[in-house]
């Protein structure tokens, strides 16, 4: 059933940050082609997010293989919802499953970092630098449970799209 | 006949001339020549070769130049940087001595310049600054909620386009669009949250367009899109396709409103001009009809538009009308089908089924005016007329069998099904428990919370409620455990299929057992043979209906088949 659902709202009235969301979703990354394609992509995504998003004190993390997005979103509700908005109408991926938008105490990322999650040696050797030089640390994915779900989806799609 | 003195600012020589102009009016106050120069009307005199003879204070003003006299009007124009957009006709009217109406674009007004030639010889200019009136004019084609154009909007670009298409032979395509399930995220969410949903939904829209392309939000959750024209240079029906596959693909993605997740899907009907029509009202009213027919097949989706189609609308709207005299005309009538205990072989009830008569067509198919019925509301009047002749009727039988009466999801919306319930059984005297109300999983998909609710209602009047077409549906399982069923009426789908199929078996057997550790009686449908009717047996369901047992039969039939002793099974069947 496709109903609108409320989210819970888990508010803590006593949290310094009671604003803060967190967004979670992974979408099929539709690029395709030559690699030289996705890779002018990702690389115009890392530099986008940066500029965009730090500007409205949007931070989060990227993950990427030849199959997903998976995305972790944090930030003040508004500016969360308005990133996000410009990301379900970029037509670069599709089939957008969303798969939180909660009310959290603190972030899990304080900065923004992307990096290639997957198995392929090819794509490993393509961006397998992106990760150290953007600060992603998958132990703070692996953390916290719906990341590290994202994390094993991330690995699923990829394998799919194989 | 000398003129009064005119104000500074004007020079002798223009008085002078204005002399001549004003020479037959009586020496009185206010002078003519005052009122020409002071007017608030920005006014240019011209002699009969186009130069400007007087410019009076507020033309002056109005194309910021002091010192107009002497200068072509062309030159003046250029000097002013006055355009005329249209095409130069002024030039060409001071020529032929015509009088003309022509729009000017003036830095950033819109002026809208007069030229009549005058009896005397020469020419007088008016000016009137039309920037206001016309963005009035634009406003009132503007929807205000999401900016976008509305229907009248809509009809006066689509007609620009038109004519200009006509030209070129271009083709056009009008896409109409619905989204699907908005009303609930309003009724739910309120309609602030419903609002801003909108404006996200717009503003998908437009980054789904082109720039050249026209989106309108005709209302309600009601767009359109006009896609193409000359300079787009679209192969149709390509683009339209694409662009519509783009619209169910954007709009149907996940929005997240106000701390909400929301999900809404688009329906989208398409037109193409000129091969779906050349006007406007032909294409939006073709348009509208694709869009029908996407939001029968399923909505989430698209179609085109298909001159057949507006043949099946003109069929559906014949039978519609001859659907809405029905009741009135009294051309409905019950059908009531027996239902067999197993274990006794005895009629223990019947079903009321719906049937109707028309005079000319003959007996309408439910399949075909049941839905219609639904869709126009008319399921609410039926059913409780069905509901009413039902229950007069078992209450007149010889035994007290129980009666089953069908539920469409819509009586469950007005919020006046118990009461309707309630009043019908005081009036004929039936015994609440020997009414069965059936429902289908329909009925529980929307607003599954307040159909509880009803059904509770139902319960407390002492009538039983059945589950009917079970396994057909979505999560059949979920609603069991949410309500607490007297009857699981299994589909005739797996009975039909129990004859060399496994599966049905098996999945008859598991209906059967799972009813009987609800506590639910399990009734199997759609019974044609004696196979079936054992292998029903062997897996344990309670009550039976079918052909095999007993087809549809007039009241009186079924009256008297309770006046004997028990009417046993058919001899073979027993």
């Amino acid at each position: 059933m496709s109903q609108p659902v409320p989210t819970q709202d888990s508010g803590n009235q006593a949290s310094p940050n009671k604003d803060l969301r967190r967004l979670v979703y992974y979408s099929r990354n539709r690029v395709t082609g030559a690699p030289a394609a996705m890779d002018e992509t990702i690389r115009g995504i890392l530099a986008a997010s940066r500029t965009n998003n730090a500007r409205v004190g949007v931070t989060g993390a990227l993950m990427f293989n030849a199959g997903c997005f998976a995305q972790v979103l944090e930030g003040p509700g508004a500016e969360v919802e308005t990133t996000f908005e410009r990301i379900q109408q970029d037509e670069r991926h599709g089939e957008v499953s969303l798969l939180a938008f909660e009310a959290v105490e603190s972030r899990l990322f304080t900065d923004w970092s992307m990096a290639y999650v997957g198995a392929s040696p090819t794509d490993a050797a393509r961006y397998g630098d992106m990760a150290g030089e953007s600060g992603f640390d998958l132990s703070r994915m692996t953390g916290d449970r719906l990341c590290a779900v994202l994390h094993g989806l991330a690995l699923e799609e990829e394998a799919a799209a194989a | 006949m000398e003129g009064p003195p005119t104000r500074g600012g004007l020079n002798g020589t223009l008085s002078g001339r204005m002399s001549a102009l004003a020479a037959p009016s009586p020496p009185a106050t206010p002078s003519f020549a005052a009122a020409l120069a002071e007017m608030a009307v920005p006014l240019l005199l011209l002699d009969a070769a186009g130069t400007i003879t007087f410019a009076n204070a507020c033309a002056a003003a109005l194309l910021a130049c002091p010192a107009p006299a002497g200068l072509p009007l062309p030159a003046l124009l250029a000097a002013c940087g006055a355009a005329e957009p249209e095409g130069g006709i002024l030039p060409e009217a001071l020529r032929a001595a015509w009088p003309v109406r022509s729009r000017l674009t003036l830095g950033d007004r819109l002026v809208e310049a007069a030229l009549a030639p005058l009896s005397s010889g020469g020419f007088a200019l008016t000016f009137e600054d039309v920037t206001e009136l016309l963005r009035g004019a634009a406003l009132a084609r503007q929807e205000p909620l999401t900016g976008l154009c509305n229907r009248v909007g809509l009809h006066d670009r689509l007609d620009a386009a038109l004519a200009e298409a006509a030209h070129s032979d271009a083709p056009l395509a009008v896409l109409m669009l619905d989204l699907d399930r908005f009303k609930a995220v309003n009724d739910t969410l309120g309609h602030p949250v419903g609002d801003a949903l909108l404006r996200k939904v717009a503003e998908r829209l437009r980054k789904a367009t082109r720039s050249g392309d026209v989106v309108a939000r005709l209302g309600g959750d009601e767009f359109a899109i006009i896609q193409g024209g000359p300079s787009s240079g679209a192969e149709q029906p390509q683009a339209a396709e694409a662009l519509a596959r783009r619209l169910v693909d954007l709009v149907g993605r996940t929005y997240v409103v106000d701390g909400h997740m929301l999900n809404v899907g688009v329906s989208v009907g398409v037109a193409l001009s000129p091969a779906d029509g050349r006007n406007a009202d032909d294409l939006l009213k073709h348009a509208d009809l694709a869009l029908y027919r996407a939001k029968a097949e399923g909505r989430g989706t698209y179609r085109f538009f298909e001159p057949a189609m507006n043949a099946q609308m003109q069929a559906r709207r014949s039978l519609e009308i001859d659907l809405r005299r029905a009741l009135a005309l009294k051309q409905f009538d019950l059908a009531f089908q027996p239902q067999i205990q197993l274990e006794t072989g005895q009629v223990v009830g019947f079903e009321a089924l719906l049937r109707w008569n028309h005079p000319e067509r003959g007996p309408v198919s439910p399949a075909l005016f049941i839905p219609l019925a639904e869709e126009i509301g008319l399921i609410v009047g039926i059913g409780e007329w069905a509901l009413r002749t039902a229950c007069r009727e078992a209450a007149g039988w010889t035994q007290p069998a129980s009666i089953a009466v069908n539920l469409s999801p819509v009586q469950f919306r007005g919020g006046r099904l118990v009461e309707t319930v309630m009043h019908v059984l005081a009036q004929t005297g039936l015994d609440p428990a020997r009414l069965e109300l059936e429902i289908t999983e329909g009925a529980l998909l929307e607003n599954t919370d307040s159909v509880l609710d009803v059904l509770n209602g139902l319960r407390a009047l002492g009538v039983k409620i059945s589950m009917d077409d079970f396994g057909t549906g979505y999560s059949s399982l979920s609603y069991l455990q949410k309500f607490p069923f007297d009857k699981i009426k299994i589909d005739q789908s797996f009975v039909r299929g129990m004859e060399g199929n496994a599966e049905c078996g098996a999945i008859v057997r598991a209906i059967a057992r799972l009813g009987a550790s609800l506590g639910m009686r399990t009734t199997a449908e759609g019974v044609e043979t004696a196979t079936q009717l054992d292998a029903i047996r062997a897996e344990g369901c309670t009550e039976v209906q079918g052909y095999l047992t007993g087809r549809p039969m007039p009241a009186a039939q079924a009256a008297a088949l309770l006046i004997p002793s028990p009417a046993a099974l058919p001899a073979d069947a027993a």
